[in-house]
């Protein structure tokens, strides 16, 4: 909308988003200064650290690698939950605070939910004792196992959301006239919900991988300290040895590879979904 | 036609849904036992862990200093989302798009690195460990939460309506908090709750920013997990569950949920 005369003094309402906006950009900008300026003046120490020590390869492997499977894992498992929503409009706002709800719920608490399911002595564990399934308790924490599980149910809601988000644009009478035309459920599903659906699976993830590359809660919690993960090295830098220089040029790594994973997803997206569809 | 398929589908989705919030309930259900643990067969039930944690000052003060910050941030990342959202709906810059994408941004960055990034620009400000300085990070991390909401409702005002405001001698006041604000309600509420519970819950990036002094409820939490597993820790984590559903209740009661599933219009 134009009135007549637009006033100037409109563009100081913007000025309290400015501020936030600077205080970020300002803090990727000293993210970037402290990288390279560490005690002893400009080095590149700790970015040769990063390419020249296995250990340190073996942390962003290890954390691409499971981001990706949890990624992957969430997209799977979330995708039967936002079908279910969908196909249950009637339903769809109870179904949703069953979604919403987990997915609000402080990471933290979740994480301690499968601690007190997957411990050594945990529910799960007590439970198949007590049918006399297993003698001695299954390993399913501290290991990279654990770390999946956590991350994937930490992280399904949001792929739930986009996925749903997705299918509600659905032009149903393409479904109909699928129907109507002699194709079965199955058929219509794979031949055309799924493929129009597809955007929203890459919107989901793309979050969880993203998410998942920057967590440090579920990793240590589930993993413990020695299955590190690069959120959790960052942590230890700056909260334990206090060495801001590396933890800073530990997260530029860490933007760079996530900025990569994107990268690749969306090539991946490019070739998988016809243009006319995103 | 398929119907065994469908049903099994729709069974099988319905398990799926159910494991969301498995945690949450296996947590509730420790918190009543009076054991502190999930025994087979079920145990005695009690609130001793929740009368220890009512009478335990840390937690107390953690759970008010959480409540305080989130409050806080709710009201200034939904007014400066609003004042913002309403400039660039009024002004129509051609440089909104790249405005909205770098309001956005913070969306893109892993928490570990936005943790990070976060505690160098307060380090140098001297806001680390200070509720200031938790209230700014948070600020940071909402704001795309209250932006989008905002917008959407804002893009929802019939343009005329304004027009007529205007020709009929409204001021830019009048225009900004006696129309627009009435008009995007929709989107200002759902912004306050939204971002209120974001900020109550928030623990990756938050824990870079506490100190001995100020500390959330969520990253004592974690703290506590790490020395002691104490059942304490059942009994205030569903506590924090309590609050995200009345939130999330009130939501539904008052705008609906929808918002979180429509497809941006902008």
């Amino acid at each position: 909308m134009q009135t007549s005369a637009t006033p100037r003094s409109l563009g100081w309402l913007l000025l309290p988003a400015l501020l936030v906006l600077a205080l970020f950009l300002g803090s990727v900008v000293l993210l970037f200064l402290n990288a390279f300026w560490t005690k002893d003046g400009f080095s590149l120490v700790y970015f040769r650290q990063i390419v020249e020590r296995p250990d340190y390869h073996e942390v962003f492997l290890r954390t691409a690698s499971i981001s990706v499977v949890v990624a992957l894992a969430s997209a799977v498992l979330a995708y039967p939950i936002a079908w279910l929503l969908w196909r249950l409009p009637r339903w769809r706002n109870l179904l949703l605070v069953i979604v919403l709800v987990p997915w609000l719920v402080s990471l933290v608490v979740r994480t301690y939910g499968w601690l007190v399911i997957l411990g050594p002595k945990g529910f799960l564990n007590e439970a198949l004792a007590w049918i006399g399934a297993i003698q001695s308790p299954l390993p399913l924490i501290f290991n990279d196992l654990g770390v999946v599980i956590g991350l994937t149910h930490v992280l399904m809601p949001f792929a739930v959301i986009a996925t749903l988000s997705v299918l509600l644009q659905i032009d149903t009478r393409l479904e109909e006239a699928s129907e109507s035309l002699g194709a079965s459920d199955l058929a219509t599903w794979c031949r055309v919900v799924l493929p129009l659906s597809l955007p929203g699976v890459f919107t989901g993830i793309s979050i969880t991988f993203l998410t998942s590359m920057g967590a440090i809660v579920t990793p240590i919690l589930l993993g413990g300290l020695r299955q590190k993960m690069a959120g959790t090295q960052i942590y230890q830098e700056v909260v334990y040895n206090f060495n801001m220089s590396k933890a800073s040029a530990w997260a530029l790594c860490l933007l760079l590879l996530s900025g990569l994973g994107l990268v690749v997803l969306r090539a991946v997206e490019g070739a998988l979904v016809p243009k006319a569809d995103r | 036609m398929n119907a065994p398929l469908i049903k099994l589908g729709r069974a099988g989705s319905f398990a799926l849904l159910l494991f969301l919030p498995a945690p949450i309930l296996v947590i509730a259900a420790t918190s009543f036992a009076a054991a502190g643990y999930l025994r087979f067969p079920p145990g005695e039930l009690s609130l001793r862990w929740y009368l220890e944690a009512a009478t335990d000052p840390r937690w107390l003060s953690a759970f008010a200093t959480s409540l305080v910050i989130a409050a806080i941030v709710a009201v200034l990342a939904t007014a400066i989302a609003f004042a913002g959202a309403y400039a660039c709906h009024r002004l129509k810059p051609r440089w909104l798009p790249a405005f909205e994408l770098v309001v956005m941004s913070p969306l893109f960055f892993p928490h570990a690195a936005l943790g990070v990034a976060l505690v160098n620009v307060l380090a140098l400000t001297g806001h680390l460990g200070t509720v200031v300085g938790i209230v700014a990070a948070h600020v940071v991390v909402t704001l795309p939460f209250a932006w989008r909401p905002i917008a959407v409702a804002m893009a929802r005002i019939d343009g005329e309506i304004v027009e007529a405001a205007s020709l009929l001698g409204a001021d830019e006041r009048r225009l900004a908090l006696g129309i627009a604000l009435p008009l995007a309600r929709s989107g200002l509420v759902t912004a306050l709750l939204f971002t209120f519970i974001i900020s109550f819950d928030e623990v990756t990036v938050t824990m870079f920013l506490t100190g001995p002094e100020t500390t959330t409820l969520p990253v004592q939490i974690y703290a506590f997990i790490q020395e002691n597993a104490s059942p304490v820790l059942a009994a205030i984590s569903t506590a924090t569950v309590v609050v995200t559903l009345a939130v999330v209740m009130l939501l539904e009661r008052l705008i609906g949920l929808e918002f979180f599933v429509a497809h941006d219009p902008a």
